[in-house]
């Protein structure tokens, strides 16, 4: 299958936290709302849910000279390259697409829970009741149609994009000059580049939930490069030595001469 | 008494042979299963078990089965597998194994490797039990504790996987006559002699049903 990779830039510069995006990806995956408290802030529901695959978040936060800022970030699945969910998943439930994103199956989702704890970025959500993992797919069913993501289409201010990788770091790097350097690319230097790019506003360490150097964690690394294949590696290795002590030493018998052995 | 009881000696009680069999055959099915749900290529396993998410189910609980297991065994062997001065000694020469020893310290119940197997068996076993729980529900466990139990859980089946082999090879062909320790319970009085003399001494003084 031909491979292009695509890149959704969000531009957190453009983003007015209308929320369309949101209420665009909850309509197009068919995903229920559930009932919800305001809790003091317009970020509703207060975190990502099995249910809710993308969530405005909102932050009132002042810098060093007391400039207040409202920060809006969208947050979501970021669709690494070097993605620890897939590394984890037992099943293949989750994959990488023909567009460089992670795809998910809930029907070979086995509920194990493992990629939850190692996504860097704390994106999937696990449903109790159908005992499967959810999040944000970026639409495959729409790309594989030649069609924009949900939340794309549905931005009014031109804060969502999509294209192919090159194409979107390139205007990213652009942006990033229209705002005079007052901001940062976020997404193209780590986990192998994700596929969802941002132009922050603030640095990133400003940012609620927004890891400023995510990796694959160092456990997942030393689970499945090193122990994973030492298991067969360990248990192959000493079945070898205990065929050869059989053929050299022979086995360990009894000492029928001695008093008693009958 | 037949001939045959004369010359064997009871070296197994049957609630040891019960409790053994309990734990080994909860690990092997833990392994097995856990292989299927670590390597694709050992997907035969859980596809003869009805699919991933059954062999998942299969593997939590016989993991619960094998605590248990673990729990009596560890109460059952302690005193047994207590270490002793001259079980240095016996490391130090390979337990006879390796090269031709002549003055092995002589081994009461069990001999030094045994015991180690044991120990192992119990401080992995406890870490792929403790690892094993979280990993059971890991949202309810801040992620560093979650993220490090994957780890643990499969460093831990590496260790008892190895050692397993081990105690496959010495229990049946590496020294023969031994494996009816845990069938029948009785072994030959000459392999009393070669593998566990000081008990059989003790033994000999005291009551000949134990």
């Amino acid at each position: 299958m031909e491979k292009t990779e695509y890149v959704k830039l969000i531009d957190t510069t453009k983003c007015t936290a209308c929320r369309g995006c949101q209420v665009a990806c909850k309509q197009w995956n068919e995903m229920p709302a559930l009932r919800t408290r305001n809790l003091g802030s317009y970020q509703n529901p207060p975190d990502l849910q099995w249910n809710t695959w993308t969530l405005i978040r909102f932050q009132e936060y002042a810098n060093k000279n007391g400039d207040f800022k409202w920060l809006f970030r969208k947050d979501g699945c970021m669709h690494c390259t070097e993605a620890a969910c897939i590394k984890v998943c037992p099943s293949g439930a989750l994959y990488h697409t023909e567009f460089g994103t992670v795809g998910i199956n809930q029907k070979l989702c086995i509920g194990c829970k493992a990629c939850v704890s190692a996504c860097p970025f704390d994106v999937p959500r696990f449903n109790q009741e159908t005992e499967k993992v959810y999040k944000c797919d970026l639409c495959y069913d729409r790309l594989k149609d030649g069609q924009q993501p949900a939340c794309v289409l549905s931005c009014p201010t031109g804060a969502l994009t999509i294209g192919t990788k090159e194409a979107m770091i390139e205007t990213a790097y652009q942006r990033l000059d229209q705002l005079d350097g007052k901001g940062v690319v976020y997404g193209d230097k780590f986990v192998g580049g994700t596929h969802v790019m941002y132009i922050l506003s603030e640095d990133p360490a400003v940012y609620d939930k927004l890891p400023v150097k995510p990796r694959v964690p160092a456990s997942v690394i030393l689970w499945k490069n090193l122990f994973k294949p030492f298991t067969l590696i360990g248990m192959g290795a000493v079945a070898g030595m205990a065929a050869l002590h059989y053929l050299i030493k022979g086995p360990h018998e009894v000492h029928e001469n001695k008093q008693g052995g009958e | 008494m037949s001939d045959t009881l004369q010359n064997t000696v009871r070296v197994t009680d049957p609630i040891e042979r019960i409790a053994h069999w309990l734990l080994a055959g909860s690990c092997l099915f833990c392994l097995f299963t856990g292989l299927g749900l670590m390597f694709r290529t050992w997907g035969f396993i859980p596809a003869l078990l009805g699919g991933l998410y059954a062999a998942k189910w299969m593997h939590i609980f016989s993991g619960v089965v094998f605590a248990f297991a673990l729990a009596y065994a560890f109460v059952m062997w302690k005193k047994d597998c207590a270490f002793e001065t001259d079980d240095a000694k016996w490391i130090a020469q390979g337990g006879g194994y390796l090269w031709k020893t002549d003055n092995l310290p002589p081994v009461y119940k069990y001999n030094a490797g045994q015991k180690l197997f044991f120990w192992f068996v119990v401080v992995f076993g406890v870490l792929i039990v403790l690892s094993g729980l979280v990993m059971w529900n890991p949202l309810a466990f801040p992620v560093a504790v979650a993220r490090w139990s994957y780890a643990i859980h499969a460093l831990s089946a590496l260790v008892i996987g190895s050692f397993f082999v081990v105690h496959l090879y010495l229990g049946t062909i590496g020294n023969p006559g031994t494996f009816q320790a845990m069938t029948t319970g009785r072994c030959s009085r000459a392999w009393c002699e070669t593998h566990c003399p000081r008990w059989l001494a003790d033994r000999d003084k005291g009551s000949p049903t134990t």
